[in-house]
């Protein structure tokens, strides 16, 4: 047994479509600790739900193809399992918390009947131990199991978000996905779903790789933070280590465009320009074009990542000069 | 629920009086005398007056259209002029063939179409896909009758296995059922398919999956349950068309309907009876259409929690 429960590397996800392809994840590694949650950071399209769902391995094929790489999950690579090797992983050993709970609920089933789904498949249950266990549940996620025989749209954002959850840790998960999981709700909603999630992870021993771009949530919440910049993982490491000596240009971006409540009125410095397009990725770093420190060499080689003492990487082409250091965050 | 049928069973009285209206107007209009339709060819001008008064042909046109009314109202939607038997009870005396030749009908085209909707959708853009989508291409672009007189060569005639018209025993109805439906099959095919490649899109069946659901409960259970709306609408659609307008293929197979009742007075000039099968064919329509709607509800429950509101 290793001491990792998921293990990813190299991997490299296309989709290939009829206008090219559009290359969402690329070469990317990284480990999740057993009892470990690891934040998986960067703007819309960096390629985040993308490695997010080749852990499930449910990248939508066609037209996502999953390239290369290996991803073990507990000892065990994921991609090379057959389907109903997967769909018996699936839900149980992984599960995963969508973005948007107003839609990942299906619509015309109870929620009772959709969490004790998952009970029934993975634990040898009956219909009705099932959905017993189910209006347990609830009640853990802080739902009355009187209402169990309810349909989605008869719950808010924050509650169906609840019943996301529950489906999720319903047969107690070694890993839990967490895609966004408070992008969709109200902020006073947020903080509730973090702590639930927060000690509801913290009670079963799971893992977690909570995907956001939500800086202060991956504060409270992470042990480990991985930053991701157009399918490339740019920066790497403990929380402390990224938040505390941050060392890539795209980091401290992310850092200096947070509106700062004690300065109120002052303006935000946010990171010109826009995310290189997937399926035109530029030659060299793909960041180059929108970072302050970029020279010509940035141009023309792509950067590897490379050690910053501790479990710290970055991957950044500046640091060829050894003196080279960060204006800092303001 | 029974508040929100009752007020739908309401809302069906002005489009019942709607259709009466236009029909009879429409049908006094057509020009013509319904004299010399009735009358002996070598009948007095005495005699041709005697029916028009006995008809109550003299009142003005309005006058007799709140006559009508008033019959209709007490079941009485008056008599033929050809055969002098009561419009309503004719209709009825048609109306189970039609019954029986819709109902097969849509059986024959939702047990084609609905998997091979679903079968399309999964296989999107692989031969599998493009070989069902021009099946229903090929059924919607056929003509019925044509496709009818085509089934009656190859199997009442070279085969010799079925009967090429008539209602005699379940037999007759193959052939006239695979007329009708194949056309209905064509698109309920197409619906099928767009509402499952919408719903395999979406959110919930990435939900299943990543529970772990097997991948054919993930279609039919998670998918197909989503995608009926559409699917039930149209095959509502069609068992209205059905029940109400398979003249061509009710006239190639020599089926004794109420479409072809219909085509029989027209062309008899027999206006009570067009007028009644009409407004008949209109009150079916909107029953067809409030079942359809129940039928939702029983599949959607923020439809049913809608109709609770309403109702």
């Amino acid at each position: 047994m290793s001491e990792q429960i998921l293990e990813v590397k190299d991997l490299v996800v296309h989709y290939e479509t009829e206008d090219g392809c559009v290359r969402a994840v690329n070469n990317i590694s990284f480990d999740i600790g057993k009892k470990k949650t690891l934040g998986l950071v960067g703007e819309t399209g960096a390629g985040k739900t993308t490695t997010a769902l080749s852990i499930l391995n449910l990248v939508p094929n066609p037209p996502g193809v999953i390239k290369n790489g290996t991803i073990l999950l507990d000892g065990t690579n994921i991609l090379e399992l057959s389907t109903s090797e997967l769909e018996d992983v699936r839900g149980n050993d992984v599960a995963m918390i969508f973005q948007d709970p107003m839609t990942a609920l299906n619509p015309v089933m109870t929620v009772g009947e959709q969490i004790a789904e998952a009970i029934e498949l993975h634990q040898n249950a009956t219909k009705e131990e099932a959905y017993n266990k189910a209006k347990e549940m609830l009640e853990l996620v802080g739902i009355a199991a009187s209402r169990a025989g309810d349909y989605p749209h008869q719950f808010s954002g924050g509650m169906r978000q609840r019943v996301v959850i529950a489906i999720a840790l319903a047969c107690s998960p070694k890993l839990l996905i967490a895609d966004e999981p408070t992008t969709a709700l109200d902020v006073t909603i947020q903080a509730q779903v973090l702590d639930l999630m927060k000690s509801l992870i913290k009670n079963r021993d799971m893992s977690m790789l909570l995907i956001t771009h939500d800086l202060g949530v991956v504060a409270e919440v992470c042990d480990d933070v991985a930053v991701m910049y157009a399918g490339h993982i740019v920066e790497i490491g403990t929380a402390d280590e990224v938040f505390n000596s941050t060392a890539h240009p795209y980091t401290e971006g992310l850092f200096n465009s947070l509106p700062n409540l004690k300065q109120r009125g002052e303006d935000l410095v946010p990171i010109p320009g826009m995310m290189p397009d997937p399926s035109n990725l530029p030659e060299g770093c793909t960041f180059a074009p929108r970072c302050p420190y970029a020279t010509e060499a940035c141009k023309s080689k792509l950067p590897e990542l490379r050690d910053m003492g501790g479990t710290h990487k970055v991957a950044c082409n500046a640091y060829d000069n050894p003196n080279f250091k960060l204006k800092g965050v303001h | 629920m029974i508040k929100y049928i009752l007020k739908r069973i309401l809302l069906m009285i002005p489009a019942i009086l709607a259709t009466s209206f236009i029909i009879f107007f429409a049908m006094n209009m057509t020009g013509g005398d319904p004299v010399d339709t009735i009358a002996p060819e070598n009948a007095t001008e005495e005699q041709r007056d005697q029916i028009r008064e006995e008809l109550g042909l003299n009142d003005p046109l309005i006058v007799r259209y709140f006559k009508y009314l008033k019959g209709m109202v007490t079941g009485d939607m008056g008599e033929s002029y050809v055969t002098h038997k009561d419009v309503f009870k004719t209709f009825m005396k048609h109306l189970p063939a039609t019954l029986q030749l819709a109902t097969a009908a849509v059986f024959v085209a939702t047990l084609v179409a609905v998997p091979l909707g679903i079968y399309t959708a999964i296989h999107q853009n692989t031969w599998k896909d493009t070989t069902g989508m021009v099946f229903a291409l090929f059924g919607v672009s056929m003509p019925n009758f044509w496709l009818g007189l085509m089934l009656i060569i190859i199997f009442s005639l070279n085969l010799g296995i079925l009967p090429p018209g008539g209602k005699r025993g379940f037999v007759s109805i193959i052939l006239p059922a695979i007329t009708v439906g194949l056309g209905f099959a064509a698109l309920i095919t197409r619906t099928t398919r767009s509402a499952m490649l919408d719903v395999i899109r979406q959110d919930y069946i990435t939900t299943a999956r990543a529970k772990g659901v097997r991948e054919k409960k993930v279609i039919f259970k998670h998918g197909l349950n989503n995608a009926l709306i559409p699917i039930i609408t149209v095959v509502g659609m069609q068992l209205s068309n059905a029940l109400t307008g398979s003249v061509l293929a009710e006239t190639v197979f020599s089926w004794p309907g109420v479409g072809r009742l219909i085509v029989d007075s027209i062309a008899k000039r027999d206006t009570p009876m067009v007028t009644g099968s009409i407004i008949l064919c209109c009150v079916l329509m909107c029953v067809v259409n409030l079942l359809i709607d129940l039928v939702y509800a029983f599949f959607d429950p923020r439809i049913k929690a809608q109709y609770m509101r309403k109702g």
